[in-house]
């Protein structure tokens, strides 16, 4: 009896010992597939280390909420966030929400490196997400390669400037947005083609405005022309500063176009001062402006002045009109601005900072955060730094619902191409479909 | 309280003395600071020129001129660099820290300029310029504007804090050698006074009562003239002396 009970404990015993080891039950087949999915899968450790938990994906955002520039990262935050609180509440992604993580860098680059060092190293964010600025962007591209072993990536970042379009650094970011060649190359081309041969830049005294800058000249250097004159302001320059001096360094050269490359207070400025002064030429902004943000200023001067400074303006975009419904990403997010209306955490915005219902800066952001969701689905729970840029090399084609087909690839880490040319009309933004009523 | 006659013209000479001191050492510490500095910032200048010029080869080779221009933003902020500019081959400004714009003197300017130039800008100041060849020339120059205000700045700094000490020295100066100097003319008018009272007795006297046997007693050079003024006014005057009817006061 004894020696029964004995004989029964041990064949318990090893019983149990082989239902806990899986592989004397399974077939080498099998084993081998299992061996190649524990390999691929993350850890949970592994995960939390790269900002995924079960329930969460975190990402990092550096970008100006306070400063003459605060609009840029509140709309595109706004934006982003309307489409990430609609996804996290319908069930997020792979059950996962998504959490924006952002902090302020008021657009100067020294702030922004140490806001990436803190989401890389602090926060271990899974990646950087819809940074605000040249100067900023163009300081933080030497982070990610001094931190390429931790595979992190900048997905979409405000700006067309080229330093994250090439090597060596064009393998650490994604771009949705057309490049500021590719706008002033748009506008040099129609303004030429317009008769208006004089094309004098004004831009900003920073690596965002040296871009637009080389963006002019190289679009004017291939029709065998050239800047007539340039006129730089300091970034941070506010609205109510005089721009009086940059207006006279223009007028001396007596140009037939001004195209500008700056952020909406200056460039607003840069336009009242310009009218004031008898300088009616058309004035071409690029994307990067804050379309709204400068129209706003513009009208508020007109009313005060009794003056229209909202004439002969041309602004080029990178994003269709949030006028225009007949896309359906407009549509969609008009409806989730409406709905949601998100603002950025208490601490990151000033309490006088009025938001905008709709505008390009935050349908970008928008359209930024809808992508990523795309890409975060394609990554099928494979949440690892390491597979992200394989995963967005085999996006091709991929409607957005912007109108032009988004495509990735090995070498083309910019989604889109398109660029859009809007004028103000009754005091707001509108496609322009014709050229002819700025003929010289 | 006055100054006596007798050490007026040391009281000058002190004031001689302290304009002296003041004017040559302000001007000794002009030439230091103003020859210091435009070393130290012309040696720094050209480290900078120098390192820009290297490190921009690629880049301008690759045609990044926002990642050119992020570079020479971050030089500028160095204290005392006042612009930068870049130039290629062709004389054509490729990236430059002006606002509102590129001067029209550096617009004209006859490139390729070399080593050190000094600078006069309307409308931006005076500047030490430095420039430092991309590839020996081939690739263009970099060119570092220091400013020669900001030396200015700091010798009036310096002069200001020099002058400021010295007044404070010349102050305290000029109190002591006025109690000094009252300390060595209060005896002396004294002896006047008693000198006076024995050359005319009955006329008044400016000594107080005691002042006189004080003078007497006093075992200094004062004292022996006093008691050798009393010894010969005890002799007998000669017939043809008369003492004047009155003498001026002795200050």
């Amino acid at each position: 009896m004894r020696w029964a009970l004995v004989e029964l404990s041990l064949i318990l015993v090893l019983s149990l010992l082989l239902v806990g080891s899986p592989q004397p039950i399974l077939s080498a087949n099998q084993g081998q597939t299992t061996q190649d999915t524990l390999s691929a899968s993350p850890s949970q450790s592994e995960r939390r280390a790269e900002g995924v938990t079960d329930s969460e994906i975190l990402i990092g955002m550096s970008a100006a909420f306070t400063g003459a520039s605060d609009s840029l990262g509140i709309e595109l935050y706004r934006g982003a966030m309307a489409y990430f609180v609609e996804i996290n509440r319908s069930g997020g992604v792979h059950g996962r929400k998504i959490i924006l993580k952002a902090y302020d860098d008021g657009y100067q680059p020294d702030q922004a490196v140490k806001n990436t060092l803190k989401l890389m190293l602090e926060d271990r964010v899974f990646l950087l997400f819809d940074y605000v600025g040249t100067p900023t962007v163009t300081r933080v591209l030497p982070l990610l390669k001094k931190y390429d072993n931790l595979h992190f990536l900048l997905f979409f970042p405000f700006t067309g400037a080229q330093p994250q379009r090439e090597p060596p650094y064009d393998t650490l970011a994604f771009n949705l947005r057309a490049s500021y060649r590719q706008e002033t190359e748009g506008l040099v081309k129609n303004f030429l083609a317009l008769g208006r041969s004089r094309i004098a830049v004004f831009y900003q005294a920073d690596a965002y405005g040296r871009s637009g800058w080389v963006g002019v000249r190289e679009a004017l250097a291939r029709r065998n022309a050239k800047i007539v004159g340039e006129a730089t302001y300091a970034r941070g320059t506010k609205y109510t500063e005089s721009l009086d001096r940059q207006v006279a360094i223009l007028q001396e050269v007596n140009p037939e176009a001004i195209i500008s490359i700056g952020a909406y207070a200056a460039c607003a400025a840069f336009i009242r001062d310009a009218r004031k002064a008898g300088l009616n030429v058309p004035i071409a902004n690029v994307s990067f402006v804050g379309s709204e943000s400068m129209l706003k200023l513009l009208i508020e001067t007109s009313q005060e002045d009794g003056k229209d400074y909202t004439l002969n303006l041309v602004n080029s975009q990178v994003v269709p009109s949030y006028e225009d419904t007949s896309f359906p990403a407009v549509k969609e997010y008009r409806a989730l601005m409406d709905t949601y209306d998100p603002m950025p955490p208490t601490d990151l915005v000033e309490a006088d900072y009025q938001p905008l219902p709709y505008s390009f800066v935050s349908l970008e952001g928008f359209l930024n955060a809808k992508l990523l969701v795309e890409i975060l689905k394609r990554l099928n729970g494979q949440l690892v730094r390491a597979q992200i840029a394989p995963t967005v090399e085999d996006i091709h084609d991929f409607d957005l619902g912007m109108g032009a087909p988004i495509s990735f690839g090995t070498q083309r880490n910019q989604g889109s191409d398109a660029v859009y040319y809007t004028t103000v009309k009754d005091s707001r933004f509108i496609p322009i479909y014709d050229w002819k009523e700025w003929f010289k | 309280m006055r100054v006596a006659k007798l050490f007026q013209k040391t009281m000058f000479g002190i004031f001689l003395l302290f304009g002296l001191i003041a004017f040559s050492t302000s001007a000794l510490c002009i030439y230091t600071v103003d020859k210091q500095l435009s070393d130290e910032y012309e040696a720094n200048s050209r480290a900078i020129a120098q390192t820009i010029a290297d490190s921009s080869i690629d880049i301008i080779l690759t045609r990044d001129m926002s990642t050119l221009q992020s570079l020479i933003d971050q030089f500028k902020e160095i204290q005392g660099i006042k612009y930068i500019y870049i130039v290629n081959e062709e004389s054509e400004i490729l990236a430059h820290t002006f606002v509102p714009g590129v001067p029209k003197a550096i617009m004209a300017s006859d490139w390729p300029d070399t080593g050190t130039a000094h600078r006069q800008l309307p409308g931006f100041g005076e500047f030490i310029e430095i420039s430092s060849p991309i590839l020996d020339g081939i690739a263009g120059w970099v060119h570092v504007g220091m400013d020669k205000g900001l030396i200015a700045l700091k010798i009036q700094t310096a002069i200001g804090r020099q002058v400021y000490l010295i007044s404070i020295i010349f102050i305290v100066s000029i109190v002591a050698s006025f109690l000094l100097v009252n300390l060595a003319a209060n005896p002396l008018r004294r002896l006047a006074g008693y000198a006076m009272h024995l050359a005319a007795p009955d006329a008044p006297t400016t000594l107080k009562p005691g002042e006189m046997q004080a003078l007497l007693e006093r075992n200094d050079e004062v004292g022996q003239l006093a008691r050798l003024f009393l010894y010969l006014s005890k002799r007998e005057a000669p017939a043809s002396f008369s003492p004047p009817p009155s003498l001026p006061a002795v200050n």
